[in-house]
């Protein structure tokens, strides 16, 4: 009850302070706008609509290579290389919706003219047009491939045949024989393809290009990098409490020390679920209004919730660190500015993450705010659900203790 | 009358500095106890440890009965505590300042207003309850900082320095209210200043502190008991031990020191020695005389130094009261 008469306290404070209402509040909207309006095709550049096409190859033969570059160049599809086990987990979890399988000893089956079969695994979500037309690429690159092998592989045989033939028997190899021959093989090759395709679940999905803009994550971005500058409202907080000496009354006061910090973090706490509420009501409603891409929350909202929820605390435990750390004003400010901006920059708020982690490797990886942005775009953009992002919320959490019992350590009391 | 507080050998260190020295002292149920010595000598530093803002080095004390290193969160709820500084929210009301304090000693609803509106009257602010605090005058904010430290009722209010930068209307409210508390609800008051006519007007008993030690703990009265009637400083050209014991022989005089000269910093080459503000330049030996009658016994001295031709370079006498005494014990004024 005494922290939350802190917090209570706390929050009457905050309220009248217009300066912080402004930055915490209005800003991140003026964010927003100009990250989805103006900059939100920065990151995309050509967009690629070609869909992804995940290719496990177990031959890694001569005939496998030719087969994948006739995909390729057979233009619709994007070929991707899979390991087996990493194709079959992703497709179970349906962050790809599609493989397709070369089996071992393809090349060899080829040269030897047995019949091969490539296998086509659809995930049952897969969108129908998009699996349709991938269906139709393969199966179409299949049977150019079978009908070349099979008319090459006929034609080669017969020269042998006129090669070795005794002149008498010559004539038996006339053009029209020639042509009868190729027809020949052509309509078996039609009926009975060398290459042919299975599917495991017939027709569907599109993969969704992974490519994000500035646009798609404007939302998400902003809302963590915010949540987390609150953390520096309340290391100034709590060094105007010690500066104007209410800090030493809260001490002499019957409640201890952690009830004293609780109650410093819960304001914290519920202004960043206030100002993530504003930031995605206007993300969502505000844009709309304006001609602007809107955000989702995406499926499953109580996850977005809960992800929310743990980056305000850790934004709060960083704050405790914070106001342990710096000393004075200054300090708060200094290393605030520094530490809260450039975290956010590095965690994919400014820029999405693939592009972070394309050009630093995993260094973002070191930030909080790379892990809540990590799974707000995986709730809100990719329409992913809670066990998807079970992993960094164990890491936000993990951020949040350690912030938190450093801060207390370090925290000067007197 | 029993005890409210003793306090045991208490210390605080920082590093190697100690603070405070081993202090120990008691204040009875019901006292106005005086905490009295220049900025630095400790003073605050004993009250934060004794209301557990502080964790002493050594030491202890009791509170109501309740051992602070043992039994802090009874003794937090007996205390009430004034700093120095004006622990308020200046964007709130002056009320609602009070509200969140009475809060946090475990006061709600009714009986919160009525602790409330009790103390608003106690320092006569109830008509500027809801006037934002930080619109106050500074007097007005040290009212309402006492306020706040007696919201809860406490049995023991500390209160530190509470006069600093009030006028003077403001600082008779204070010591209205600081009476009145003490006289009509019993309550016991440990009052720290470097004013000694504050301590002089409403503590019974004082305890003169310098440099982290109690140098001295008595009544007033008896304090100043201590320099009969009066001190007398008197400057000669040069002076001896046998001088000095020859004086202290005279009639009326209680006992008679050289005072020793304050350790100045090397002058450079050609530099003329410099008075700071309020301080003498002083040629020769100054001669501390306590008395017993002081006009007798400065014309008794007067008679003794023209009968021996020794010149009077400066002649300082010395009211007997509380500044006297500290600089009697310290050497030093209250205020430098």
């Amino acid at each position: 009850m005494k922290a939350l008469s802190i917090a209570f306290k706390d929050l009457q404070i905050f309220l009248k302070d217009r300066g912080s209402l402004l930055l915490l509040f209005l800003l991140p909207l003026l964010f927003v706008v100009v990250f989805t309006g103006a900059l939100g095709e920065v990151g995309k550049g050509e967009p690629d609509t070609r869909i992804l096409l995940p290719v496990v190859d177990l031959d890694g033969g001569t005939a496998a290579r030719t087969l994948i570059q006739g995909l390729e160049s057979a233009g619709g599809v994007r070929v991707e290389g899979y390991k087996q086990s990493e194709a079959l987990a992703l497709l179970d979890e349906n962050k790809i919706s599609r493989v397709l399988t070369i089996p071992a000893g393809f090349s060899g089956d080829i040269d030897e003219e047995r019949p091969v079969t490539l296998r086509l695994i659809n995930h049952p979500d897969a969108d129908p047009e998009q699996t349709e037309a991938v269906r139709l690429v393969v199966e179409g690159v299949a049977r150019d491939m079978s009908l070349e092998i099979q008319i090459l592989a006929a034609l080669q045989q017969m020269g042998q045949m006129q090669a070795s033939a005794p002149e008498e028997y010559r004539e038996a190899f006339s053009v029209e024989r020639m042509q009868a021959q190729a027809r020949s093989q052509f309509e078996r090759a039609q009926a009975q393809p060398l290459v042919a395709v299975t599917q495991r679940v017939p027709g569907q999905e599109l993969e969704q290009e992974e490519v994000l803009g500035l646009g798609d994550v404007a939302v998400s971005g902003i809302t963590v990098l915010f949540v987390f500058l609150t953390a520096q409202t309340m290391a100034r907080s709590i060094y105007d409490e010690k500066k104007v000496g209410s800090f030493r009354r809260l001490l002499a006061a019957p409640m201890s020390k952690a009830a004293l910090l609780a109650g410093k973090m819960i304001p914290n706490l519920i202004m960043g679920l206030v100002q993530t509420g504003v930031i995605f009501a206007f993300g969502i409603v505000g844009l709309k209004l304006m001609g602007l891409p809107s955000a989702k929350l995406g499926p499953a909202p109580l996850a977005v919730v809960l992800v929310v929820v743990l980056i305000a605390l850790c934004s709060s435990a960083l704050g405790i660190l914070i106001a342990a750390i710096a000393r004075t004003e200054n300090q708060i400010g200094g290393l605030s500015s520094v530490l809260l901006w450039v975290m956010g920059l590095l965690g994919g708020s400014f820029v999405p993450l693939f592009l972070m982690e394309r050009f630093l490797g995993p260094v973002p990886k070191i930030v909080p705010h790379y892990w809540a942005n990590h799974a707000l775009v995986n709730l809100m953009v990719r329409g992913l659900g809670l066990a998807d992002v079970a992993l960094d919320c164990v890491v936000l959490l993990g951020f949040t203790a350690i912030f938190f019992v450093v801060g207390l350590w370090r925290f000067d009391f007197e | 009358m029993s005890a409210i507080l003793e306090v045991d050998s208490l210390v605080k260190k920082y590093g190697d500095y100690e603070a405070v020295r081993g202090v120990s002292f008691s204040v009875e149920e019901g006292e106005v106890f005086g905490l009295l010595g220049p900025n630095g000598a400790g003073k605050t530093t004993i009250i934060s440890m004794v209301t557990g803002v502080l964790e002493s080095t050594a030491g202890t004390a009791r509170i109501g009965g309740y051992d602070i290193q043992k039994e802090l969160g009874e003794v937090k709820k007996i205390n009430g505590l004034v700093p120095q500084d004006l622990a308020l929210y200046p964007t709130l009301s002056a009320r609602a300042n009070l509200n969140f304090f009475g809060r946090i000693y475990g006061l709600r609803g009714k009986a919160l207003k009525e602790r409330v509106d009790d103390v608003l009257q106690i320092v006569a602010l109830t008509e500027r309850a809801d006037g934002v605090v930080d619109e106050f005058s500074g007097g007005m904010k040290r009212r309402v900082n006492i306020a706040a430290g007696l919201v809860h009722q406490p049995r023991l209010l500390f209160l530190d320095e509470p006069t600093v930068g009030v006028d003077p209307q403001s600082r008779n409210h204070i010591f209205e209210s600081v009476l009145r508390l003490n006289r009509e609800r019993g309550m016991s008051i440990i009052y720290t200043s470097h004013y000694m006519e504050e301590v002089e007007l409403l503590c019974n008993r004082v305890a003169i502190i310098d440099q982290g030690e109690i140098i001295a703990l008595d009544t007033i009265k008896n304090l100043i008991a201590m320099l009969g009637g009066g001190v007398i400083h008197v400057g000669v050209p040069q002076a001896d031990d046998e001088l000095v014991q020859q004086i202290a022989t005279l009639p009326a005089v209680k006992e008679a020191t050289i005072v020793p000269k304050p350790v100045a910093p090397p002058l450079a080459e050609g530099e003329e020695p410099e008075a700071k503000e309020g301080e003498r330049v002083v040629a020769g030996e100054v001669v501390k005389i306590v008395a017993q009658h002081s006009q007798q016994a400065i014309v008794n001295v007067l008679g003794f130094l023209n009968d021996r031709d020794i010149n009077l370079t400066s002649l300082e006498i010395l009211e007997p009261n509380l500044e006297s005494v500290f600089l009697h014990l310290t050497g030093k004024k209250l205020r430098e």
